[in-house]
């Protein structure tokens, strides 16, 4: 009797011990709490309501979901359905400070040729694997191996030891200046003092070491084969059909997710965005899927302006350029002249809208490290167009006379931001009575031009935005190794110094603020606005992301990627009518 | 007959080789490439490396000859631009079955309406019903189905919330995908169906119209012949040809897809390659895609000549019982 007792008590306590083994693992998930068992937020909707949908471009060329594997095809790249299946080693915070993401602490040698990223501990991958510096390691050596052809390579060309003689095979993968000391280090070695590198590797999760050795870097695509030690892993994958992550439940990092899951679905982005927003099908539309017609609606619907929510963004900045290696833009006067015929003031108020953008009259927008704050430059492309006549005439155009017809070239504009363009050379034209037809071409055959030498885009229209947060970003674009057809010794030696001062902030902003008024003045480009941004979210996202800056502004925004760990569905999803049913 | 299929079939294979080689030229030669992305461009390594990788860096010819080994091997390279690079047998194979699906529903529809719609005008000449086939057939040869496809996503799917938003993202029948009549398939067919049905309601009006002014239909009916043996025996199969030589050809276009559909409609087909690859200078898709459609209008347009002589006596296939 006591032994059949013994038998059934070993039993139960058996089944005791495994539920509560068991019951951590599962999350201990209860009524309305995430998979971390967690509590959601008080007036969170029900945890399987707690997706969060956005809508991608069927007609992309895309071929990954990871940066590691390519920038320019990122599957649902306008979005952030990609790279959600890892931490990069830091992030931006809404003040965009960089913050520790997969690492936790990072510092420069003292000679400034490395720079040291300790890792948190505990991070692992889905599939129990820990995530350590080897993967960080494997993931660089792929992007400079010549085999794999990554199209992003110049972010760390001239920065990390070895990386541009890897890129061009002169070197092996192995031998660019990247160390995993141990699972905790990643040691990275600089060509020399290069202050800027922390910010550099912010949008770079890692593939896993193991399974990009064993399936090549396509694992993420397969649900079967895909890894994460992000917040969230895949689900389901159909090319250009839908993408489905759920939360991943051994994610261990800064940023776990009260969302359940994000899906990326396909459709019209351009032109079905917003429509999908109101049908309730998808959470967010970026500004540029926007239209005026749209922004009418918005202006006008007290709770969709409401939830429409301006930021920076990528601090980008649209102007005028040209071929400064040929005539007529190789007289500085002329391109004085055009500048100063360019009334932007008129064209931000009346054509593009004073709530998208600021009058631009130098590149780095207000709020950018070493940008113009206090409008010094403002003077030297300030419209006035009797001088810009007086200019046009002393360069031997006189009311522009004789002044060869132009074509302003575009970059595959949208219609709505090809106006903003025209009205541009409108503006000079009618200054300086000089005749300028508006191309806008095909991207890619606009690119073509622009990067040929001698490039075949004489006069051009453009737009660029950070990649990283660092003057060195911006103003590398104007240097005489970029993408324009202007040359300036003293601006490129000022861009190049301050790219590797260390020790003295003050002076290495300063030489980028001399750097940013020889463009200014040489009239490298004409400033026409720097954009502001935003998204329109659904009612019921909300956050810790929209606690306000520093600015008072409450926005997502590049780079601060912890946003993730705080959005979830507000249980005012209910009064809407939303695929959620 | 079978020697002058394979006659057929054999001129079929020179004209896809013909057309494969214009189009190989004319892509390579518009400006800009698969690479020309990005803000930044790229650098002179990493474009040199990506066209080492997409064999990009061979010379024209060389690339032409590779392309052709292939192609006779189905094999058309892998894409640039789809996700983990596939072969564009497997894209294809993959997305066409969702088109393939969309446009014989199409068809059925255009083609069925659109004989009625042209048979009961022609019968009807100048009452309303025949001025209602003739507007519908203007409305649907001027309206451009991505404003049709707008406006009936505005007032179905927006304003009367019909069911489930998604449900405009529609897998083929086979994976799972809505019932074979679903409501799911009803806004993408009538606007795919619309432009096709307006061109079949005004060929047969016209053709069934002409065919009952003829000498033949009115022996026929003084022959005491009942209006329905008149229409089927004589009217319609006279009326066939040419309706045949219109019609028929439009069978390749809506069996390959249209990107405004499928876009606006979220349908994971094959119809948006089309336009897409040609921006994305996706090469190999562009080389496979244009290679179907030249094998599917041959095949067309052989098909329409064989239905000639099925349906009327006279014509006979060249060398063959000709007076």
């Amino acid at each position: 009797m006591y032994r059949k007792m013994s038998v059934i008590l070993l039993c139960l306590s058996a089944v005791l011990m495994l539920a509560a083994v068991a019951l951590p693992i599962a999350g201990a998930q209860g009524a309305n709490q995430d998979i971390y068992g967690r509590d959601l937020p008080a007036d969170a909707a029900p945890y399987d309501q707690q997706i969060f949908t956005e809508l991608c471009d069927s007609t992309r060329t895309e071929i990954t979901l990871s940066s590691v594997v390519s920038v320019y095809q990122r599957i649902c790249g306008d979005t952030n359905i990609f790279d959600q299946f890892g931490d990069a080693l830091v992030v931006l915070d809404e003040n965009l400070n960089l913050i520790p993401g997969a690492a936790e602490s990072w510092e420069a040698s003292e000679d400034g040729l490395s720079w040291t990223f300790k890792l948190r501990p505990g991070q692992v991958w889905s599939d129990g694997t820990p995530l350590t510096a080897a993967d960080y390691v494997a993931s660089y050596r792929f992007m400079v191996d010549p085999a794999n052809a990554y199209d992003f390579v110049w972010m760390w060309q001239g920065t990390i030891l070895n990386w541009s003689e890897a890129v061009a095979g002169e070197v092996t993968p192995e031998e660019i200046g990247l160390e995993a000391v141990d699972d905790l280090t990643l040691v990275v070695y600089t060509n020399g003092p290069r202050p800027y590198l922390p910010g550099t590797v912010y949008f770079w999760p890692p593939l896993q070491a193991k399974a990009l050795a064993e399936h090549g870097p396509d694992y993420v695509l397969d649900p079967a084969t895909s890894v994460s030690s992000g917040p969230f892993i895949l689900k389901e994958f159909t090319a250009g059909t839908r993408v489905v992550m759920e939360a991943n439940p051994t994610y261990n990092g800064y940023r776990k997710p009260f969302l359940k899951e994000m899906h990326g679905i396909y459709g019209d982005q351009l032109n079905g965005s917003f429509l999908a927003f109101q049908n309730g099908e998808i959470d967010r539309v970026n500004y540029t899927h926007i239209s005026p017609a749209d922004f009418e609606v918005i202006a006008a619907d007290p709770i969709l302006s409401a939830n429409y929510r301006p930021n920076f963004g990528d601090f980008r900045t649209d102007y005028l350029f040209f071929d400064t290696y040929t005539a007529p833009f190789d007289n500085l006067q002329v391109r004085q002249a055009f500048a100063k015929a360019l009334d932007r003031e008129a064209i931000v108020e009346n054509i593009i809208g004073s709530q998208f953008g600021i009058a631009a009259y130098s590149f780095l927008a207000p709020g950018f490290p070493a940008s113009d704050a206090e409008g010094a430059l403002k003077p030297i492309q300030n419209y006035d167009c009797e001088a810009a006549k007086a200019l046009l005439a002393e360069a031997g155009y006189p009311n522009g006379e004789g002044f060869p017809a132009q074509e302003l070239k575009l970059r595959g504009e949208s219609e709505s931001r090809a106006q903003w363009f025209i009205a541009s050379a409108a503006s000079i034209s009618q200054c300086l009575n000089v005749e300028i037809t508006v191309n806008n071409m095909e991207f890619s055959a606009f690119m073509e031009g622009l990067l040929a030498r001698p490039t075949t885009v004489t006069f051009g229209a453009v737009s660029y935005g950070m990649d990283y947060l660092d003057p060195s970003n911006m103003l590398g674009v104007w240097v005489s190794t970029g993408r324009h057809s202007w040359r300036s010794p003293e601006y490129d030696q000022l861009v190049n110094d301050a790219n590797v001062l260390v020790g003295d902030p003050d002076t290495r902003t300063q030489m980028y603020k001399d750097a940013e008024k020889i463009l200014v003045e040489d009239v490298g480009g004409i400033f026409l606005v720097h954009r502001i941004q935003g998204d329109l979210w659904q009612p019921f996202v909300a956050g810790e992301c929209f606690r306000p800056d520093r600015q008072g502004v409450g926005a997502y925004h590049w780079g601060n990627d912890w946003c993730w760990g705080s959005f979830y569905i507000t249980s005012e999803v209910s009064n809407f009518d939303t695929y959620r049913g | 007959m079978t020697g002058y299929i394979i006659r057929r079939l054999i001129a079929l294979f020179f004209v896809m080789v013909a057309v494969s080689a214009l189009v190989f030229v004319l892509m390579n030669a518009v400006p800009g490439g698969p690479f020309s992305l990005g803000e930044r461009g790229y650098t002179a390594d990493a474009l040199a490396n990506l066209e080492r990788k997409y064999g990009l860096d061979k010379p024209l010819a060389t690339r032409y000859v590779n392309f052709l080994t292939g192609a006779l091997q189905l094999d058309f390279g892998n894409s640039f631009a789809v996700a983990g690079n596939p072969p564009v047998t497997q894209v294809i194979l993959q997305t066409w079955p969702v088109t393939l699906q969309v446009g014989i529903y199409t068809i059925t529809v255009s083609f069925g309406l659109g004989l009625l719609m042209g048979i009961i005008a022609a019968y009807r000449r100048n009452s309303w019903i025949d001025n209602l086939v003739t507007l519908t057939a203007t409305l649907g040869i001027t309206l451009p189905n991505f404003i049709i496809a707008t406006f009936l996503l505005l007032i179905f799917g927006f304003q009367n919330g019909w069911g489930d938003p998604r449900k405009w993202i529609i897998p083929p029948l086979w994976e799972g995908g809505p019932a074979l009549l679903s409501w799911d398939y009803f806004l993408p067919v009538i606007t795919y169906a619309l432009a096709p049905l307006a061109l079949v309601a005004r060929y047969t009006r016209s053709s069934v119209a002409d065919a009952l002014g003829a000498d033949y239909v009115r022996t026929a009916r003084a022959k005491g012949l009942s209006d329905s043996a008149i229409m089927m025996r004589h009217v319609l199969r006279n009326a066939m040809i040419p309706m045949i030589t219109v019609l028929l050809p439009q069978i390749p276009n809506l069996l390959t897809g249209s990107l405004f559909i499928e876009v606006v409609y979220g349908i994971p087909g094959l119809g948006k390659y089309f336009v897409t690859s040609i921006f994305n200078r996706d090469y190999p898709m562009i080389m496979g895609l244009v290679l179907l459609v030249a094998f599917f209008w041959g095949l067309t347009y052989l098909v329409t000549d064989i239905l000639y002589t099925l349906i009327d006596p006279r014509v006979r296939i060249a060398g063959r019982g000709s007076n």
